[in-house]
């Protein structure tokens, strides 16, 4: 493989092209749901296809295909140079590429069972059986997915890396809805949209989703009957996947260089932040301390080199509060003069490579979740994500949560439905006075964050443990 | 097409006889050119050529996608997908292929867009902005699909489609705008580049207003979101079938001005004329005069349901995700942007909606902000910018009897939160619209 991206490279640098670099990827999918006992959707999917950039002047040119006969290859090369060449009609200032080593190098996920190996047979009554299970408790409509990746990626560069990666990705979930009276009430497991690590098959036996379902199917009736969660200022304890989506959205997309730098300002938005505040911007309380660090073994957004020969690493975004850090890529770290992060990846060898968040996580505190609910006087701890919603800068957003239980003088006392909770990112995260410790803290994964244009899907992780943040506005209703 | 013609042929000898089958195959080229900061930064160009293979026998379905490439050869392919059946639990909602006699046949030879016409489309979209830090992208797609079943069904279609859209930023303002069309001669990016200058000089210096319950205007684009979300989560069959669809059919369930028609047989549509399993497509009443006429059918949704197949089966997203109307017009009506703004004595014009999500999904209860030009209108003139809002409204409350003042009297493609291409749609006079945060939260 290496031989065929270098001819599709020197054809990109033959014809002009300062840089190039091309992948060539063999991207293997399955895909299973079930509802109420039956399956739904099985799908498997592979495709085979070589994607290939050339930095021209101010601009990018990449052209991607299936077809990766040696005419192919060579056209690629020069088509990729033809289209950045074409922008020099609306053109800038020429774009600088920041230096990494040059490596030659291969890693694969560390996993026990290739899902791929495993019988389909197994892997479908899984989510039959606890579909099955739900709707018999009472579901109006039990479901459950399971999806695996399994990724092989070949990348050289005019600079002369040579990296193959064999990425594997597991991760699923199940839920249960019931319908009432003009209302629907939902419970998931292990979060909303499933869980998704790096990892084979022994990923999904670890969730137990045998053990969940009964939960799962009692707790979504019992919303429907439950009183509405209530309305005010009051202190707010979040369950870590709702924290996760928390972290992802008003932090992982706002550190994005990309972002800051305008270049996604027509669709994802731009940020809040501003470059000359790094080290200076106090983003939240002395308890935040976020990194990003793509070298957790089992996290979903792990791996060994980006999709620009970047080593993976740990970056500090946030300490005791005071932003650090940003999400880079060769390019976007050239302008803004830090080191590059390799945090660019691309969807599918059909996509440009483009800053991704890693595993962007909140690193844990010292209290139990006992301890935060016990020293509550007033507040609402709200778990599983229901609905997310945030402005273009990433500083105004509301959530709302599948179920919520209120919480009085350090007791559960009333689980409450449709629970909402509004703010604004810098005071949120300031209000942060309670972080839950190492043990309940958990590698939380985003399969579906959408970004660029074309639109591309990212895998993203976020580990996180529940937190407590004081005088939130909870209970936002239409 | 070539590719086509010879994998079929070579596939159709692997088909043992026992076996319905459904092979298509989508060949794309798209293209996108992407500018930010006022230059062109991204630009990108993609060849696809897309097999999907369904096989059903004995009461089990198996469905494999794979690239031209990835196949090593269809004796292979065939083989895998019947050891894969082997497997399979029983399908109980097969609904069976399509008829020989849907066959429809559209395919034609036509030009790629080359890389200098979006750039120049760019340029003039740009210098429209004069100063203003312009972002945006235009694109052209030309995409073939071909369907062939064991029914005989032989059925393919060309489909071309080419959009602009962009914003200009200054310090404290932003405004945008959007066109799609079927060719890209037909867009106007000098046009769409005036509107969104126009919008982020006009909202310059916002000023904040307190949430609540105001008479609005939306502009195209906010008004797309609102028809995509009702599109996707209530007039898809298969939200019906789960229980979480809003939709009432033939009650009087919204404002008698709103009028929603799919027209897939006009060619200045985008897309296909045929849905995903090969039938064509025929225009059809939606929202008449206020009443829904029907859901957005696939064969399995239709089958369930015991109601007529609309062929609404998607391209690209999963069978299971049900049926979703891509050729959605709202009928437009008589009333100028001036004549709205005069009639209102205290409202706000919002040009775009944004991060809208469904709170919920019965009630469509949903959240999301304004961005991109909004205004305050008093005594019915505009008045001042105004900055971020946010709102949580039933989108089937604000579409409701009685609530729906007046239709623009120009309808255009609009994007939307779910993409482009699917919409054409006027600008909306609503009584009332519900704000719940502002931009302190």
């Amino acid at each position: 493989m290496f031989d065929l991206l270098k001819i599709a490279i020197d054809s990109a640098t033959s014809s002009g092209a300062k840089y190039s670099d091309a992948r060539i990827l063999i991207s293997k999918s399955r895909s299973i749901a079930a509802k109420n006992g039956e399956v739904e959707n099985f799908n498997e999917s592979e495709k085979i296809g070589l994607g290939i950039r050339a930095l021209v002047g101010s601009s990018w040119g990449f052209y991607s295909t299936y077809d990766l006969s040696t005419e192919s290859l060579i056209l690629s090369g020069k088509k990729a140079f033809d289209i950045a060449k074409a922008s020099a009609v609306v053109s800038g200032n020429e774009t600088p590429f920041a230096d990494v080593p040059v490596v030659k190098d291969e890693y694969t996920t560390p996993h026990d069972e290739n899902p791929f190996k495993v019988s389909t047979t197994e892997q479908i009554d899984l989510l039959v059986n606890s579909t099955e299970q739900m709707k018999k408790l009472g579901s109006s409509r039990s479901s459950g997915r399971l999806d695996f990746w399994d990724t092989e990626k070949w990348f050289c560069s005019s600079q002369g890396h040579e990296i193959f990666q064999n990425i594997i990705e597991s991760g699923g979930g199940i839920s249960s809805l019931s319908v009432g009276d003009g209302e629907t009430q939902i419970r998931s497991y292990p979060q909303s949209f499933g869980e998704y690590r790096t990892g084979g098959w022994e990923v999904i036996k670890s969730f137990e989703f045998e053990n969940h379902t009964q939960r799962l199917a009692e707790e979504s009736q019992r919303l429907l009957v439950a009183p509405q969660c209530p309305e005010g200022s009051m202190d707010l304890i979040l369950e870590g996947s709702q924290l996760a989506l928390q972290i992802h959205e008003s932090v992982g997309h706002a550190i994005e260089l990309d972002r800051i730098l305008g270049w996604e300002a027509a669709y994802a938005g731009t940020s809040h932040l501003e470059l000359g505040n790094l080290n200076k911007h106090k983003y939240g309380s002395e308890l935040m301390n976020i990194v990003a660090d793509a070298t957790l073994p089992g996290a979903l957004a792990t791996f060994k080199y980006d999709d620009e020969g970047t080593p993976a690493q740990r970056v500090d975004i946030v300490k005791e509060g005071i932003w650090t850090g940003v999400l880079s890529g060769r390019d976007s770290a050239a302008i803004a003069g830090v080191k590059p992060g390799g945090m660019v990846r691309a969807d599918g060898f059909s996509r440009l490579p483009m800053v991704r968040m890693t595993n962007v996580g909140l690193l844990p505190g010292e209290s139990s979740l006992e301890e935060i609910i016990e020293s509550t006087e007033n507040g609402i701890y709200m778990e599983t994500n229901r609905s997310w919603s945030i402005d273009d800068l990433r500083l105004n957003f509301q959530f709302g949560c599948e179920a919520g239980w209120v919480v009085k003088n350090g007791k559960i006392i009333d689980m409450v439905k449709n629970p909402t909770y509004t703010g604004i990112t810098p005071e949120f995260w300031g209000n942060m006075d309670m972080l839950a410790n190492e043990d309940e803290w958990v590698f939380w994964g985003t399969p579906n964050c959408g970004k660029g244009q074309p639109s591309q899907i990212g895998h993203t992780g976020h580990p996180a443990s529940p937190a407590r943040f004081k005088n939130t506005r909870i209970g936002v209703r239409g | 097409m070539i590719i086509w013609r010879e994998f079929l042929d070579d596939l159709q000898k692997n088909i043992p006889s026992n076996v319905e089958c459904e092979l298509k195959m989508m060949h794309s080229k798209s293209a996108l050119t992407r500018f930010a900061n006022s230059q062109i930064h991204q630009n990108v160009d993609e060849e696809s050529a897309d097999i999907y293979l369904t096989i059903h026998k004995d009461g089990k379905t198996i469905s494999r996608t794979k690239n031209i490439t990835a196949v090593k050869n269809s004796k292979e392919f065939m083989k895998e997908a019947l050891e894969s059946l082997e497997e399979s639990p029983k399908d109980t909602t097969w609904a069976g292929l399509t008829s020989k006699t849907d066959t429809y046949e559209g395919f034609q030879e036509t030009q790629e867009v080359n890389p200098d016409e979006r750039a120049n489309l760019v340029k003039d979209f740009v210098k429209e902005g004069r100063d203003m830090n312009a972002a945006g992208y235009c694109s052209t797609y030309l995409n073939n699909f071909f369907v062939w079943n064991t029914n005989g069904l032989n059925s393919s279609d060309t489909s071309s489609s080419a959009f602009i859209d962009g914003i200009f930023r200054t310090d404290t303002s932003a405004g945008s705008s959007h066109r799609g069309a079927v060719d890209i001669k037909d867009l106007d990016a000098s046009q769409t580049g005036k509107e969104a200058a126009k919008l982020a000089v006009d909202s310059q210096n916002p000023v904040d207003i307190d949430p609540g319950k105001y008479e609005v205007i939306l502009g195209h684009e906010a008004v797309s979101t609102i028809l995509v979300f009702l599109s996707v989560y209530g007039l898809n069959a298969k939200s019906k079938i789960d229980g979480m669809s809003p939709i009432l059919l033939n009650e009087n369930q919204f404002d008698e001005k709103i009028n929603l028609i799919d027209t897939p047989e006009d060619d200045k549509s985008i897309g296909f004329k045929i849905d995903a399993s090969g039938a064509k497509k025929y225009n059809l009443d939606v929202i008449k005069n206020g009443v829904p006429k029907t859901y957005f059918h696939t064969r399995r949704t239709s089958k369930e349901l015991n109601m007529e197949n609309t062929q609404h089966e998607a391209f690209g997203v999963d069978e299971y995700f049900g049926g979703i109307g891509t050729n959605l017009n709202l009928s437009q009506g008589d009333t100028s942007q001036e004549d709205m703004i005069s009639s209102i004595k205290n409202g706000i014009y919002i040009n775009e909606f944004w991060y809208c999500r469904v709170l919920d999904p019965i009630t469509q209860v949903v959240t999301g902000l304004n961005r991109n030009g909004s205004f305050l209108i008093e005594d019915g003139k505009i008045t001042k910018p105004i900055g971020r809002l946010r709102f949580t409204q039933s989108f089937i409350t604000s579409l409701g009897q009685g609530n729906v003042i007046s239709v623009g009297d120009t309808a255009r493609y609009a994007d939307s939160e779910f993409g482009e291409g699917m919409l054409k749609v006027p600008k909306l006079h609503l009584r009332e619209f519900n704000f719940t945060g502002g931009v302190s939260g």
